[in-house]
């Protein structure tokens, strides 16, 4: 159980450093994707050119909206930093229900809370492109990581809907990225 | 591999081991609820959730559904039973009583449509014996920690081996999940494929607690049925019963818990106080009656509950 514990501290940890707090339209989390500062948040937390980044250190820096796509709310911050810990992407298609995951974020003002769950439902036949699970949500974890019981980072915390959680699935973000950089 | 990950790669077989046989059904407006495969050929799923009495189908994944019939609700327990032929559907493999503990970890897996759901909790109170609402006997009063869903009534609970506990509902409580203990579901599932449905006693009786001049509680007769068991008995209008056989009642439930299905047809001893005089009425356990259809009027206020 000890040991339980301890991974589960160093996985918090590590999530921790790849998060940041993003003050824009309320308050947010995003996630740094480059050790030069590109960061991945939710569009529905920044509306403006230059919202403020809080790095896990307690550093705020003034961001740069880089890309802003409301159709799959997500939105890209440029800091001026370097050597950041970033995210370890972790394998969508090999998720399964009952997998646990864990939601970091600051929910509610909460600075860097962290909460345990599963993925919830997994099918080709869902409606939605989501990543669900049954894991506690607040506003405030927008934006912030979703990751598998390896701290592989599989989505961004976006809404909550029928009391689940809904992440955005990191191969979403990748490919956001890409068309950024074409 | 590290603790976490195995946990993780435990709890996702469970998953896929259990869900296998957890099956939507498809007996209500909306979302369909979920039923598990208890025997072969033999579904167990909440009663509330189940809207009608025929063109009932189930079905598995993207699978074909299958056409079944209700062998028979008991709205006590809220439990009902549906047969299934010429299914390759298989039994959930069953826990142990002895794993029933709090503490315990266990997913609430439902199948509100083709896709298997699970949510991520613990035994919170494993208690003694209790009666729902309705006079229903449970065997042991299971409380969860955990999320509900759509599907969570009538879905399985398991452990993280994908040993199931029980079957799941939120229709026994307002504000709590709930889980109906495997030795609840089996005692009411043969109840019910032997008669179609669990037998209640009834005395045809309403009755309100009141404070006895020399302490202690007693049940004031305030309703009486007419031509009814107890009315036949002799029993009257303000009559108090403070005891049935050699056991003090003071709480409606204490009546309720010597209403069993053994006691139909059986003679009780109910001690009274009438105009302050002590008595003894030898009353003959009649049973109730109570509609196998499925009540509207009862059914929208379910509907609401998942």
């Amino acid at each position: 159980m000890r040991a339980l514990d301890a991974e589960l501290a160093d996985l918090a940890a590590e999530l921790r450093r790849i998060t940041v707090t993003v003050h824009g339209q309320g308050d947010g989390s995003g996630v740094i994707w480059r050790p030069d500062g590109l960061i991945v948040t939710n569009a529905h937390v920044v509306r403006q050119k230059h919202p403020e980044v809080v790095l896990w250190d307690g550093h705020a820096l003034r961001a740069q909206l880089v890309a802003w796509d409301p159709d799959r709310d997500l939105a890209a911050l440029q800091v001026p930093a370097d050597g950041l810990p970033v995210a370890r992407p972790g394998d969508v298609t090999a998720l399964r229900v009952g997998d646990l995951v864990l939601a970091l974020g600051h929910p509610l003002g909460v600075a860097n809370a962290l909460s345990l769950g599963v993925v919830h439902i997994i099918g080709s036949g869902l409606p939605s492109h989501w990543i669900q699970a049954d894991v506690r949500l607040a506003p405030g974890n927008s934006g912030g990581p979703l990751a598998d019981a390896q701290g592989r980072v599989i989505g961004l915390n976006t809404l909550v809907a029928a009391g689940l959680a809904h992440a955005v699935p990191v191969t979403a973000v990748a490919r956001f990225f890409r068309r950024l950089a074409a | 591999m590290s603790m976490l990950s195995t946990l993780s790669r435990d709890l996702a077989d469970a998953v896929e081991h259990a869900g296998r046989s957890v099956v939507a059904i498809h007996a209500r407006r909306r979302i369909p609820s979920s039923g598990v495969l208890w025997q072969p050929g033999v579904i167990v799923t909440a009663n509330h959730t189940v809207q009608r009495d025929e063109d009932i189908v189930v079905s598995l994944g993207s699978g074909r559904p299958v056409p079944v019939t209700l062998a028979g609700r008991d709205p006590s327990t809220d439990l009902a039973v549906l047969r299934m032929e010429g299914t390759a559907v298989p039994p959930v493999e069953r826990g142990e009583a002895a794993d029933l503990q709090a503490g315990r970890l266990v997913l609430a897996l439902g199948r509100p449509g083709p896709n298997i759901t699970a949510s991520l909790g613990l035994v919170s109170t494993v208690g003694s014996e209790w009666r729902t609402w309705q006079g229903g006997k449970v065997d042991r009063f299971v409380r969860l920690d955990l999320a509900i869903y759509d599907g969570f009534s009538g879905g399985a609970l398991v452990e993280a081996s994908g040993k199931v506990l029980g079957i799941n509902t939120s229709g026994l409580s307002r504000a709590v999940a709930l889980m109906l203990p495997a030795v609840t579901v089996d005692r009411v599932t043969e109840q019910l494929l032997a008669t179609g449905r669990v037998r209640r006693g009834y005395l045809g009786i309403a009755v309100q607690p009141v404070r006895l001049p020399g302490g202690g509680l007693g049940l004031m007769i305030v309703n009486l049925e007419p031509g009814g068991t107890a009315q036949s008995a002799g029993l009257l209008l303000g009559d108090i019963i403070v005891g049935i056989d050699d056991r003090d009642v003071g709480d409606p439930m204490d009546l309720l818990a010597t209403l069993g299905p053994e006691r139909v047809g059986q003679p009780v001893v109910a001690k009274i106080l009438r105009a302050g005089e002590p008595r003894t009425v030898t009353v003959t356990v009649g049973e109730r009656t109570v509609s196998g259809g499925y009540s509207r009027g009862r059914g929208r206020n379910a509907s609401a509950r998942r």
